[in-house]
């Protein structure tokens, strides 16, 4: 257990590795340059990459930027491709051909249909597939949109609902289930709906507000200037204000959209990225990243700009800096060149190169880069990316603080952090006693309710009430992170192809956002789910999902569950197995990992140990959470080296060390040299009923009237005459001998024929 | 002695001085009261040493503990080697003055220990200086300030049988949830350290007039919690009557009473004083300042929430006055007592002399950092204390009236005194006088095997049909009337076993 810790030192000290970025993107990239292929479209819903070649669709699921799997590919007949999405089920696939005419393919059967739109009055600005449950796509034209769904029986669409209203543009992202659709002079009147399983929420109309530029020139909101970003579960938008230079924050509430407050930016253009709930601005030109936690709605940035790093395949600590320069010469293009397209969450496309990444964040360098421990604690625990790291990382830390002897009120601050995150995680039902959480579970739940609840249960006013609630949600990233691992380990083996032309992807957010499939990501990761863990509580959760959307099961399903049992995040350099999803660390762990290496290294200075382990105990029992006895034991002996025996007795008093066997023996161990000690044990014992450790003590110190009327009143049967007898010898007293005797020969009723009886028989008339 | 009416005398001699004829008088330290003439005195001396020479002759050991004459008993105490602290108690006809021997002891131990935390050994004032001077002058204003509470009007009341459900050199607790415990030890760690360096500095914690938590050892709580009760608790500080006199409801002490006394015993000081210079060779001139840490109403609490007193007198050329120091046996050097107070909640915070090198501007750094760093957090226990605490009547067990002793950890805890007062007298007598008895057997025990305990009980059916119950077992100790109670003996050992069961985790049940 020592042993593992140590070594993982080097990896997870305070060093971080370089700290040169706190940003990296992988290498080598998901390659999808497949020479014939006509631009690359993302497909949020299913998390895929669709590249169109004249006949065919090839798709890449984005998992683990590692992921070399050959891509699927569909027919496709040839035409121009606007954008493509294959329905949530996957039995569809949604190809816009021109701005009138969106054409379907059902995978199976093979057969196609067309949908258009009157030419002269409208046309279509893009469709996502959705898992609300009244529809399941919905079109975005000039004119308003359509509700349709999906007859599979005529192979058709069916209008459910049309809503009629001028759009100039729509943002959306499936994360989100949010489309946001722009109207008026400058683009800047939104209308938004959420098309969630739960059903669909309208948002209030509201405006978003911009600097004017000069006295006569209204300035007109693109749709590159909007970004959706779903953080801790809360939906959020990003306006960029080109004139006035600001980057405007809006929370969405099911009742409300309200503005944050506003980021500086130092850029023209910016890319917005989310990893892990760490909000990423992009400033393109310098070149540089910004980082944001607004957990609690502070807007401060965690650390200063710094760029973005290429790394190596293994980060093997300071030799990636060196090896950067080469990589950056393998790659051929240029970092936030202008091919670069940041798909939602966290991705980043090359698309000339036909490249893509998932951002990481170096957890090491940003630990390293604050020295307000509390709060890089509180932040490495909301992180779900890499829990082994984080464990490590987070474990390093409190070592490290209680070693150095930093103020106690420090370090309360710091095991409260670890002691709360811990606790809401077994509040949330996933963490078992000895810190192994059943990862699917808790992912899930909480991506269930993150989804469902964004918008349909926050107040602006309760956000602090809600906390609990946003941990909760925050696991969301975590619940696609797993499932992004399995989805791309569960490769789907169907392969058809589809002739595609048209390659219009060209390198924006917002050509990404409107112009690609969309899946659903609630079926596809009910599916994984429900395979990897067959608990019932998941089915349960899961049905519910299902109910409103589509109920068939992809065929995937049944080939998944060995396959994403083996599943294992790379960034986790796994000693703890694939158990884990978060870092968040027991009470038990705290002792192993931090307590009981401590005190090996400390030396000296016992009290302040102490101090902390009644920090610990005090974060510890507020969150109603258990502690090993071990930890108890240590504590007293630690009092004990300094003498500090009357505060030893306080604490078992007050109970601030809670009674157990192992606390027991160790005050009658200690209590060989301090009688009030002894006792303390002894009474420990008895409070414990642990009657026949309790009578055997009494023996040992001779007490064997009182160790024999205490097993008479208990009917402590297990503890040998001989032994009452031997002490009443000792004693030196015929009398008490003779009564021992009695005793045993009247209550146990063999005893009269054992060889003990003859013997202390013997005995007692020679004494007497 | 006939001409003496006060009841009580109290004195002190030490039997390795005055071995002269002629200068017996340089062997009397202290003799209360102050005007009584010499050669009473030393017949009063002269009669407890002879015994005490007798007595070593058979026990070297344990000499004497005590006389008991016709119209006075003497009480016998060695606070320190050949240091005697002998009372002498009047058997009057009222039949008030009815006492227990070792109750009487608990107060001269008591008043020796406060004496020597404040002053350090007898001894080594006697051998710093040794004409006696020193020790003299120390003894007579702390040991007048000590008696000042147990003044009845003009006369000198000791602890009598009534008081026989009470422990004097005992700390009493008050329970607290585990919770809670571990706020208060997360506080003490807080105070602690707020001094210079890595050292956490001693503290002890009361609540109103209990303990809450402690970091000295053992003596050193028991001795500092006896003062913090006398005089620096918020009930110490606000009340008028003195705090012994809550303990024992039924007899308010008037502070003009109190007041007069005081006044009336110094200026008889002066006299003592001029003749015991006359008296001792080579008489000392030099006035020096001596603290009285036990004057009564010295004590304020500032606005800041600090508890201050000018007792220690002030730092040389200035008015400010010193801060209290005292002198723990654990580590066996002076520390600084600085009190801190907020609402119910005291605070004291040891800070080992040695630690700070500028004095009082150390000190007050000091104070203003606990302020600081702890003032919330003392708020917080404060308040959890409060709502959790069950008021004067708190450890009231109806039905019962108790004792409850535990020898190991030096804490006791009994009835409220309110409720002791309802008591007959009859029951009190018979308990004052099973306690006495227990005290014996307790006593003789020891001297039999000193490494044993010895395990009894005795139930005993007094005269008003109350049940007297003592109970002795592995340290602890149970005394227990049980007024209007059943009449049979399966009654009485049935309610000290649901006793034991419900407030003593089990200690005391035992077949």
């Amino acid at each position: 257990m020592l042993g593992k810790v140590s070594c993982d030192q080097p990896r997870a000290g305070l060093s971080g590795s370089g700290a040169l970025s706190h940003v990296y993107i992988q290498h080598p990239p998901l390659r999808c340059s497949i020479p014939e292929t006509q631009g690359l479209y993302h497909d949020d819903g299913n998390k895929l990459i669709l590249a169109p070649t004249c006949d065919q669709v090839l798709s890449w699921n984005i998992g683990p930027s590692t992921q070399l799997d050959p891509p699927n590919s569909d027919s496709i007949s040839e035409g121009p491709v606007l954008s493509i999405r294959y329905s949530l089920d996957k039995k569809v696939i949604g190809i816009q051909r021109s701005n009138h005419e969106i054409q379907f393919k059902n995978r199976e059967t093979g057969e196609t249909f067309s949908r258009r739109c009157r030419q002269d009055s409208e046309s279509i600005l893009g469709f996502f597939w959705t898992d609300c449950p009244s529809c399941d796509i919905i079109f975005i034209k000039t004119s308003g949109m359509d509700l349709l769904s999906y007859e599979p029986e005529l192979n058709t669409l069916r209008l459910v609902e049309a809503k009629r209203f001028n759009v100039s543009w729509y943002a959306y992202t499936h994360e989100s289930r949010l489309v946001l659709l722009a109207s008026g002079m400058q683009c800047n009147i939104f209308s938004g709906y959420q098309f969630s399983s739960g059903g669909i929420i309208r948002l209030p109309k509201f405006e978003m507000t911009m600097a004017k530029a000069e006295a006569n020139r209204k300035p007109v909101l693109a749709a590159d200037d909007i970004h959706i970003a779903t953080i801790y579960g809360r939906i959020y938008c990003l306006q960029l204000d080109r004139a006035g230079m600001l980057l405007n924050l809006y929370r969405f509430y099911r009742d409300a959209v309200v503005q944050q407050g506003t980021l500086p930016i130092y850029s023209s253009t910016i890319a917005v990225s989310v990893v892990d709930n760490v909000l990423l601005v992009h400033q393109v030109d310098a070149k540089v990243i910004i980082l944001y936690d607004i957990f609690l709605d502070s807007l401060a940035p965690i650390s200063a700009p710094l760029p973005l790093l290429l790394r190596a395949t293994s980060s093997s600590g300071r030799q990636t800096v060196q090896a950067e320069d080469n990589l950056a010469a393998t790659y051929g293009g240029t970092i936030y060149g202008e091919s670069w397209t940041f798909l939602v969450p966290d991705l980043i496309c090359d698309v000339d190169n036909g490249l893509l990444w998932k951002i990481c964040l170096d957890l090491e360098a940003i630990a390293a880069s604050s020295s307000d421990i509390p709060s890089v604690l509180d932040f490495l625990q909301r992180r779900r990316s890499q829990p082994g790291m984080i464990k490590k990382l987070c474990l390093a830390i409190l070592r490290t603080i209680i070693l150095e002897r930093r103020p106690i009120s420090m370090i309360a601050r710091a095991i409260d952090v670890i002691v709360t995150s811990y606790s809401h995680l077994v509040k949330m039902g996933g963490a078992l006693s000895g810190g192994s959480v059943s990862p699917v579970q808790t992912a899930h739940s909480g991506s269930q309710h993150g989804v469902n609840s964004v918008l349909a249960s926050e107040e602006p006013t309760t956000r602090i009430v809600n906390r609990g609630k946003s941990i909760r949600e925050e696991s969301l990233t975590g619940a696609e992170n797993e499932q992004q691992q399995s989805t791309a380990q569960s490769k789907p083996k169907q392969s058809s192809c589809h002739s595609v032309s048209d390659s219009e992807c060209d390198a924006n957010m917002q050509a990404v956002g409107t112009g690609l499939g969309d899946m659903s990501l609630a079926k596809s990761s009910s599916g994984d789910l429900h395979a990897s863990v067959a608990r019932e509580e998941m089915r349960k959760a899961t049905g519910e999902w299902n109910s409103g959307a589509d109920f068939e099961q992809s065929p995937l399903q049944s080939e998944r569950p060995e396959q994403s049992r083996t599943l294992s995040d790379p960034c986790v350099s796994n000693q703890q197995g694939s158990q884990l999803t978060s870092g968040a660390i027991s009470p038990d762990e705290m002792y192993n990992f931090v307590f009981a290496p401590v005190e090996d290294e400390m030396g000296g200075d016992p009290g302040y140990l102490v101090a902390t382990m009644v920090e610990f105990l005090r974060s510890v029992s507020k969150e109603r959470l258990k502690v090993h006895p071990n930890l108890y034991v240590m504590m007293i002996q630690l009092l004990a080296r300094t003498n500090r025996y009357a505060e030893l007795a306080l604490f078992i008093r007050n109970k601030i060390i809670e009674p157990s066997k192992d606390v027991a023996f160790q005050l009658l161990e200690l209590g060989r040299e301090n009688l009030p000690i002894r006792k303390l044990g002894l009474d420990m014992l008895r409070q414990l009923s642990l009657h026949y450790d309790y009578v055997t003590e009494l023996l040992q110190d001779g007490h064997y009237l009182e160790a024999l009327r205490y097993a008479r009143k208990y009917k402590v049967v297990t503890v040998r005459p001989s032994l009452f007898l031997e002490a009443a010898i000792a004693n030196n007293n015929p009398l008490h001998l003779a009564a021992v005797l009695r005793f045993f020969s009247d209550f146990t009723p063999s005893f009269k024929s054992t060889s003990d009886f003859n013997r202390y028989h013997h005995i007692l008339t020679e004494m007497s | 002695m006939t001409a003496i009416n006060e009841g009580i005398q109290f004195c002190i001699f030490d039997l390795r001085r005055g071995q002269h004829e002629g200068q017996e008088i340089d062997k009397i330290l202290f003799f209360s009261p102050s005007d009584c003439p010499f050669p009473t005195q030393l017949s009063v001396i002269g009669l407890c040493e002879g015994i005490i020479t007798f007595t070593r002759i058979f026990s070297p050991e344990a000499p004497c503990e005590v006389i008991e004459a016709e119209r006075h008993s003497h009480v016998f105490y060695e606070a320190e080697s050949d240091i005697w602290m002998v009372m002498v108690v009047d058997k009057n006809k009222d039949a008030e003055s009815i006492w227990r021997g070792d109750a009487l002891r608990d107060i001269l131990k008591e008043v020796h220990s406060l004496f020597t935390m404040f002053h350090g050994s007898l001894r080594a004032l006697l051998e710093k200086q040794p004409s006696g001077e020193l020790a003299r002058s120390h003894l007579y204003s702390f040991i007048t300030d000590y008696l000042t509470d147990f003044h009845v009007g003009k006369k000198i009341q000791m602890p009598s049988f009534r008081d026989c459900l009470s422990e004097r050199k005992t700390i009493q607790m008050l329970t607290i949830s585990r919770e809670v415990a571990i706020e208060v030890q997360s506080l003490v760690t807080v105070i602690g350290s707020s001094c210079i360096g890595n050292t956490i500095c001693n503290s002890m914690i009361l609540f109103q007039d209990l303990l809450v938590s402690t970091t000295l050892s053992p003596d050193d709580t028991t001795n500092l919690f006896t003062y913090a009760v006398l005089r620096l608790t918020p009930h110490a500080l606000t009340s008028n009557t003195n705090s012994w006199s809550y303990l024992r409801k039924g007899t308010s002490a008037p502070n003009v009473a109190a007041n007069t006394a005081v006044s009336n015993a110094g200026s008889a000081s002066e006299g003592y004083q001029h003749r015991s210079r006359d008296t001792s060779p080579g008489g000392q001139s030099q006035r020096f300042h001596i603290p009285r840490p036990l004057q009564r109403d010295k004590w304020s609490k500032r606005k800041d929430g600090f508890v201050v007193t000018d007792v220690w007198g002030a730092e040389v050329g200035t008015s400010i006055p010193l801060s209290p120091t005292l002198w723990l046996q654990q580590t066996e050097e002076r520390a600084y007592l600085c009190v801190y107070q907020h609402r119910n909640l005291t605070i004291m915070l040891l800070i080992p002399v040695c630690l700070m090198i500028n004095g009082e501007q150390g000190l007050s750094l000091v104070k203003k950092q606990l302020f600081e760093n702890a003032s919330q957090k003392i708020i917080n226990v404060e308040e959890k204390l409060s709502r959790g605490w069950g008021g004067e009547n708190a450890y009231h067990v109806s039905g019962y009236r108790y004792l409850l002793v535990d020898r190991d950890m030096g804490i006791s805890r009994a009835s409220p005194p309110g409720k002791v007062t309802t008591l007959t007298k009859d029951s009190l007598l018979a308990l004052n006088k099973l306690r006495e008895e227990v005290d014996l057997e307790k006593s003789r025990a020891k001297r039999d095997k000193p490494d044993s305990r010895k395990d009894f009980e005795v139930c005993i059916r007094a005269r008003n049909n109350a049940w007297i119950i003592a109970k002795v077992t592995r340290g602890r100790e149970l005394y227990m009337v049980l007024e209007k109670a059943n009449e049979t003996l399966l009654f009485a050992s049935d309610a000290v076993e649901k006793f034991s069961n419900r407030y003593c985790d089990g200690a005391f049940s035992l077949d």
